[in-house]
């Protein structure tokens, strides 16, 4: 018995033709390898990107109710909790896999997709979304190579692949886990003209050797998945002086909501509480408190209507016109003495130093205050010694005292989830 | 990692100070107003004292008292590091 909850897209497959490059070998995705037929609902579990492009075409086929992600994020428990919903839990190695059949029988809903959140609130989630729902770029695109960093299954990754699955002359080259530290060299030599990544990602790749980034010929350059900040942007621009720089707000509960072209970091007041417009897929933003709330078409299964986002909002700009998403609320404010500072714009403020790479802010207890600024730091090593005194000296002319990260930690390297985002 | 002694938490004391641009003087008598050595200086003190002993202090273990002389911030920390 089949439930089909949306009609699964026509136009998925026009992409079929385009080039993929994957673990050495340029396929498309006609010729990429087929999975063996898959039970419905089935969670397939990769180790590669070859295999997790393989998951999303046979679902594009055949409507499989699918949840796709690396075999890391999903440990034994989840692994047994997704059996107990009704999946099928494949685990995929090229023509190789092993079934472990659901533990609940039930309708499958055909041409669902199921995401799991990245995890950074708590235990990751199910968001339910279809081809359809992740596919938010539409309309005529100019021919691009695409750069795949993201962990497969992530909702950034599958803006990417649904893109080059619905849409001509769109290419990927995926970056498996292991290559993540050569990717310019892979990229150059395969003609990525864009990139889609976190900051961090940007950051470490530009931390680790800018002269072969400039030699990747970005048109498109998108950051995601982490608050923005002015300094990544600016450093991007150095580089790459052509090409379009933008940054985009996505959820998988929310979808992409905010798309900002323009160079700068967040977003113009004038975006917030705009009236709807039925002619156009426009979400609708809006700040409660200092908390952002968005009505997305984007949105998962359910969560319809304003969702709050859990991301915390701060206006700048010389007339506060300029809206910032600066970190999650749960852990963005530090109560300093009463006092409250928003860990993103210290970091912002640190990461503006053109010594520092990379920056965590954080609270640590202290006597009387309660709380204190501390920080993180990777420093690029092309400029000379730096001190943590230098670094107070900066924020001092720059924040509140209570705002000032008092204690700094240097670290060797940024460090780096497989999210591709850092713990900021 | 040991306690720090009295003359080490006092170096690191003076710490604190220079990067506020100021100097510790050498009397414990000195009225901490008057040095400008106010909370968020002391807070960072008792945080510096963590990273050298690479353990937390137990702030509630003393009993709150008044700190208003380099002496006391002193007595302050060495009766933290031994509680």
């Amino acid at each position: 018995m089949t439930a089909v909850i949306p009609p699964r897209r026509s136009t998925a497959l026009i992409g079929d033709d385009n080039r993929i490059v994957v673990g050495g070998r340029t396929l498309t995705w006609r010729t990429l390898h087929k999975l063996p037929q898959l039970p419905s609902p089935a969670a397939v579990l990769v180790d590669n990107g070859a295999d997790a492009l393989a998951a999303v075409r046979h679902h594009a086929v055949h409507g499989t109710e699918l949840l796709v992600a690396t075999s890391a994020r999903v440990d034994l428990n989840m692994r047994e909790e997704l059996a107990q919903s009704g999946f099928a839990v494949v685990i995929a190695d090229g023509h190789e896999h092993s079934v472990k059949p659901a533990r609940l029988k039930r309708v499958e809903e055909s041409g669902r997709v199921w995401l799991l959140t990245s995890g950074s609130t708590g235990r990751p989630k199910r968001i339910g979304h279809t081809l359809e729902s992740l596919t938010t770029v539409r309309g005529h695109q100019q021919p691009r190579t695409w750069l795949v960093p993201y962990s497969p299954g992530t909702y950034a990754w599958w803006q990417v692949v649904t893109l080059s699955l619905t849409q001509p002359d769109q290419a990927l080259v995926v970056i498996e886990p292991s290559e993540l530290e050569t990717w310019p060299t892979i990229a150059a030599e395969h003609g990525v003209t864009a990139a889609s990544g976190t900051p961090t990602f940007w950051r470490q790749t530009i931390y680790r050797d800018t002269e072969a980034l400039a030699k990747v010929p970005l048109e498109q350059i998108t950051l995601g998945g982490e608050p923005v900040d002015q300094a990544i942007l600016d450093r991007l621009r150095e580089i790459f002086p052509q090409a379009r720089i933008s940054w985009i707000y996505a959820s998988s509960e929310v979808g992409a909501s905010i798309v900002v072209h323009d160079g700068k970091a967040g977003f113009p007041k004038a975006w917030l509480d705009r009236e709807p417009d039925p002619g156009s897929d426009r979400p609708i933003l809006s700040v409660e408190g200092d908390e952002l709330v968005i009505t997305s078409p984007h949105h998962g299964a359910g969560l319809d209507g304003a969702v709050r986002t859990g991301d915390r909002v701060e206006f700048a700009g010389e007339n506060g016109d300029r809206v910032l998403i600066v970190g999650r609320l749960d852990t963005d404010e530090i109560n300093v003495g009463g006092s409250k500072v928003s860990a993103g714009l210290v970091r912002n403020v640190l990461m503006a130093h053109p010594a520092v790479a990379w920056a965590r802010v954080f609270a640590r207890k202290a006597p009387l205050v309660g709380r204190m600024v501390a920080a993180e730091v990777v420093l690029d090593p092309e400029f000379g010694p730096i001190t943590d005194a230098d670094l107070v000296q900066w924020c001092t002319n720059r924040l509140p005292d209570y705002g000032v990260p008092r204690r700094i930690r240097f670290l060797d390297e940024i460090p780096q989830k497989e999210t591709l985002k850092s713990d900021v | 990692m040991s306690e720090l002694t009295r003359a080490e938490i006092r170096d690191l004391m003076g710490e604190v100070m220079k990067a506020q641009g100021k100097t510790l003087p050498t009397d414990d008598s000195a009225d901490l107003r008057e040095i400008g050595f106010r909370s968020l200086d002391f807070s960072e003190l008792a945080l510096r004292v963590e990273d050298e002993i690479g353990d937390e202090l137990n702030f509630d273990a003393p009993g709150l008292r008044q700190i208003a002389k380099v002496g006391d911030v002193l007595d302050f920390i060495e009766q933290l590091q031994s509680a």
